[in-house]
């Protein structure tokens, strides 16, 4: 980068006075304990005594076999569906039907599409745990009222029930956010690529599939990456609503930590499966960068 | 000048990380209030403000969160300010699961309570491991508290670093428990119904009552735990106390893979498969559950005792209590219970007199009869002169417990067992329930469990 | 007028997919004004007054004034250290050349993409040994590491964008580095500033897991974890539950109102940077 020089007089060592304190604040508090977890995850400890032992591997091959931690992980992964692919498509289809057109009072709409967002998921947990409350909440009480009585379920106690309920809440968060970026990338689109389009004779599905989606890429990483971390990290919700219940019905990697390292005392287990839960989400990442990369060259 | 401000911030962030960074035990900065070692109390770091030197504040945790449970403890804290000058009680109210949550880490700080509430059993081994609580024998023998329950219940507030039910005693307990069967007076009378002597006849009554159309047991299962009274309830009838006893401490190399808990197991499961428990039970929390029985909905609940001030507060029904019943009528009762998490105290702390003389209190003839008034059963016993009103559910609750004692028939919690055994039966529980799994799963699942610890 | 027409269809889809979102806010916001009697005649029966006492009861018994007080603290503490800092490494990395800058840039990109639970169980044992463990610090420290991991990124890509002949004019000026930081390309940053602030504001407002974890004592609880605490307490009671979550939305949703262009170019268009 030539614009980047040192003025007469300059140490070339300025810059360290700019970044040192966040420097030693991020290394204290993110980059340190990252590698502290990765120690940890070769020891058996209880956290509260001194006697720490090194067992090597033992926590990741138990890990391998434990059918609770591969249950999580396989709910994480069903999560995928309900965070990232049905709002992606909600948000692609919506697009696509609203077109390039500019709408009065757009700016309404996205701000109110966008509010889960910005909202504690908690709250939102708090609002859900009420939606499905078989007794006194709106769900059934909604079905009861216009005669489907037979539809009403004890959502989140219910064994086949209580999963995709978790994720439909997902659903709920996350699709206005895809549907506002896509809709944001099709305004970068300029206007003569379709009109070009139109004169070749390029009918409405055409246009989507050979101009629309490939000028969305862009967003199509980022909804992806920012959806799919999501699905992975789901904590919150699971806390407030069900603990991992029915039975291990809804229990998810990020609570299985929490419980193995806090309540159970099992530091180093716990440790291990955070330690593969990262690495699954930065594995995620950069091959969805690596893809976006390529296929922009 | 909002720029100033920020500067100064950073740097006094800066100075005092890296300060603490190379030497995190001695460090005096700037940094007013800073922890001077792990083991020595320390000020406050949470309150700036420093209470006038002659007052003592104790701050105490405990899980008597329910709206008649806490008003009870208030007064009791009221009584207990009045009677020492100079002394403020700082409550803090958990609910159970946020008390089991963040008592094992607050316990460690410098600034943790002075008295609070621990959950017996592995959760009490860990934090007596941990070296967090103050042995409280002294102050037994000063206050003569192992004459207040026989020594079976005592054993219960008692661990060593490695087990429980001996060794040291860690704390004592204000309220009795039990879990029995509540029913609904108003409908027992409309239907004429007759309270069970034998677990046969309970389970007649169960069908009579699904034949009158109505719900027989009023159960909610989302929450995990309220499950594992309505199995355990039903163990206890099949079961004996020496099983028990074996099991909850981990002795004699007991299994839970057992015909009587296979069969413990049936039982409920069919329960749930004859529609016996309240519509959509799984999708019900337990506080709903109390509000639906409250409400007049369902005949029976298997619950603690620690809900009978619930029942006898907003609701214009009637409710009374029996114990399970056994197999025979000459069989020896035995029933889920112990008493409720003891009152311990921190090891760290500055006040432990004072925490003890606290304690005392909390098990005085008066506190017992500050209980008693609200409905709720006290562990300690009640005022010479105090008598509780026949008839009331109080009063069948009373009587029960002297069956309890008197048969030696107070069983135990069988989550106790180890410390993943809460978490693992909430969930094989909620399998069996909803009929994922068979009672051999079941009994199978929770002996993997206990075989590991 | 046929393009009003037109346009009908693409109302009706907006409007339906809105009303899924707002729909059940609008719910737990009826419910936070009505009794428990109220709530017992179905969900879809109306207040009869609007009545505050379940945010009394919610502030006051509840404790909500004390979360309220621990969330202001530690937001505001991270979002200006985090915001300050940031900009200080963005000016470093997009502007500044020091030898080993990019494997810095790099280190530092990465806690972007950590999840908390991978930090949180070290974490703890960490500030418990220097005693921060139940105080504020042990809160803003993480967050403020966490997120200047993101304004890294944010403002090195401003500032690689701001115009070098202001950068260069400067310096004839006889500026220093620092001047002409907040001379110069101060003005020009504001509107990427504000972007960080409101974000840092969610981000902070909104944690839960390390606030769970490291923070104990009733009062130094933000609201989030008071809130899901609370719901251990009061899950039955509807209303309060309701009136509690209202105030834990309630500041980030005003926030959100004022500032929505910024939230949405901020969370749009930081991933797209990144």
């Amino acid at each position: 980068m030539n614009k980047k020089y040192h003025w007469p007089g300059e140490s070339r060592f300025l810059g360290y006075l700019y970044i040192l304190p966040g420097v030693v604040i991020y290394l204290l508090f993110v980059l340190y304990p990252v590698l502290e977890t990765v120690r940890t995850s070769f020891y058996r400890w209880d956290g509260f005594t001194v006697n720490r032992t090194f067992i090597g591997l033992q926590n990741y091959r138990q890990l391998l076999i434990d059918s609770q931690f591969l249950q999580a992980l396989s709910h994480n992964l069903i999560f995928i569906i309900f965070y990232s692919i049905i709002p992606i498509v909600l948000g692609i289809i919506l697009a696509s039907l609203l077109g390039r057109r500019r709408l009065p009072g757009m700016t309404f709409f996205r701000a109110g599409l966008f509010l889960p967002q910005v909202i504690s998921m908690v709250v939102v947990g708090v609002m859900w745990r009420w939606i499905f409350n078989p007794v006194f909440g709106p769900l059934n009480a909604f079905l009861k009222m216009v005669g489907l009585n037979s539809l009403a379920r004890p959502w989140l106690g219910d064994f086949n029930l209580a999963l995709p309920s978790v994720g439909i809440i997902g659903t709920w968060v996350m699709y206005g956010f895809c549907m506002v970026l896509f809709l944001a990338g099709m305004q970068r689109i300029p206007e003569d690529y379709y009109e070009a389009a139109e004169l070749d004779g390029a009918n409405e599905v055409q246009q989507l599939r050979y101009i629309t989606l490939p000028s969305l890429r862009p967003e199509f990483g980022v909804a992806l990456i920012t959806t799919i971390i999501a699905a992975l990290r789901v904590f919150d919700l699971v806390y407030v609503l069900t603990r991992g219940g029915p039975g291990d019905r809804t229990l998810v990697v990020a609570f299985l930590v929490y419980r193995a390292a806090f309540q159970q005392n099992r530091i180093g287990y716990a440790a291990a499966v955070a330690t593969v839960l990262t690495l699954i989400i930065l594995l995620i990442s950069f091959l969805i960068l690596r893809f976006q990369s390529r296929s922009e060259e | 000048m909002k720029k100033v401000a920020l500067q100064v911030l950073v740097l006094g962030l800066i100075v005092m990380l890296l300060l603490t960074a190379c030497a995190p035990a001695a460090t005096p900065t700037a940094e007013p209030t800073k922890a001077p070692e792990e083991a020595q109390p320390a000020p406050t770091q949470a309150e700036p403000a420093q209470p006038p030197a002659e007052t003592v504040t104790l701050v105490v945790w405990d899980q008597y969160a329910r709206d008649v449970e806490s008003e009870v403890m208030n007064q009791i804290n009221k009584e207990f300010e009045e009677a020492h000058p100079g002394v403020k009680i700082e409550r803090v109210v958990k609910s159970f699961d946020d008390l089991k949550t963040t008592i094992k880490l607050a316990l460690g700080q410098p600034d943790g309570p002075d008295v609070a509430q621990v959950n017996q059993g592995q959760d009490m081994v860990a934090i007596v491991a941990g070296d967090l609580l103050l042995p409280l024998d002294d102050y037994a023998t000063k206050y003569k508290w192992r004459e207040i329950f026989p020594e079976s219940l005592n054993s219960r507030n008692s661990a060593t670093a490695t087990g429980f039910g001996q060794g040291n005693l860690y704390g004592m307990s204000v309220t009795a428990e039990f879990v029995g069967v509540y029913y609904n007076k108003g409908m027992f009378e409309k239907y004429g119904w007759k309270l069970p002597t034998t677990f046969d006849e309970f389970t007649k009554l169960l069908a009579d009552i699904k034949a009158a159309g109505e719900t027989p047991i009023t159960f909610g299962d989302l929450d995990g735990w309220p499950g594992i009274h309505t199995f355990s309830s039903v163990q206890h009838v099949l079961v004996d106390v020496d099983y028990i006893n074996n099991f909850t401490y981990g002795l004699n190399n007991v299994s839970f893979d057992i015909p009587e808990n296979r069969e413990a197991a049936k039982i409920v499961q069919g329960w749930a498969k004859d529609g016996y428990f309240t519509d959509g039970f799984m999708g019900i929390g337990y506080d709903d559950s109390l509000k639906i029985y409250k409400s007049g909905q369902g005949a029976l609940m298997i619950t603690g005792t620690w809900a009978a001030g619930e029942f006898v507060t907003d609701t214009d029904q009637k409710f009374g209590n029996f114990l399970m019943p056994q197999k025979t009528v000459d069989t020896p009762q035995l029933a889920i219970g112990g008493v409720g998490l003891p009152f311990c105290i921190r090891k760290g702390t500055k006040n432990a007199d004072l925490a003890a003389e606290y304690i005392n209190f909390l098990v005085s003839p008066r506190a017992a009869q500050l209980w008693a008034e609200k409905g709720m059963l006290p562990a300690a016993p009640l005022p010479a002169d105090y008598k509780v009103e026949e008839g009331t559910l109080l009063a069948d609750q009373v009587a029960a417990w002297g069956t309890l004692l008197k048969s030696n028939g107070i069983g135990h919690y069988i989550d106790w067992a180890t410390l993943t055994m809460y978490d693992t039966l909430n969930a094989e529980l909620q399998k069996l329930f909803a009929g994922e799994t068979t009672p051999e799963q079941f009994t199978a699942a929770i002996q993997a469990d206990y075989a590991k610890r | 007028m046929r393009s009003w027409a037109r346009l009908i269809p693409n109302y009706f889809l907006l409007t339906l997919f809105l009303l899924v979102v707002i729909l059940p806010i609008l719910g737990i916001v009826l419910s936070a004004f009505k009794t428990n009697q109220e709530i017992a005649k179905g969900p879809f029966s109306l207040p009869a007054r609007l009545n505050f006492d379940n945010f009394v009861g919610a502030w006051v018994a509840g404790h909500f004034n004390n979360y309220f007080r621990s969330s202001v603290i530690v937001s505001t503490v991270t979002v200006a250290v985090s915001v300050f800092l940031s900009i200080l490494l963005g000016y470093a990395f997009g502007i500044l050349s020091f030898p080993g800058q990019n494997l810095i840039y790099a280190v530092l990109l990465i806690g972007f993409m950590v999840p908390f639970e991978a930090v949180v169980i070290p974490l703890y044992h960490f500030l418990n040994r220097l005693g921060l463990v139940n105080t504020y610090w042990a809160l803003i420290l993480p967050q403020i590491g966490q997120s200047i991991s993101f304004g890294t990124l944010w403002m090195t890509s401003f500032f690689r964008t701001a115009p070098q002949e202001l950068v260069d004019a400067s310096a004839m000026d006889g500026c220093n580095r620092w001047q002409t930081l907040w001379h110069v390309l101060w003005p020009l940053a504001k509107p990427a500033v504000l972007t960080l602030v409101v974000l840092f504001f969610m981000w902070t407002w909104n944690e839960f897991l390390l606030a769970l974890i490291m923070v104990q004592d009733d009062r130094l609880r933000t609201l989030p974890v008071g809130l899901a605490f609370f719901q251990g307490r009061y899950v039955a009671d509807i209303p309060r539950m309701a009136a509690g979550s209202i105030i834990v939305a309630g500041p980030i949703v005003l926030v959100y109102v004022l500032f929505q262009r910024y939230f949405i170019r901020g969370l749009l268009g930081g991933a797209i940077k990144g």
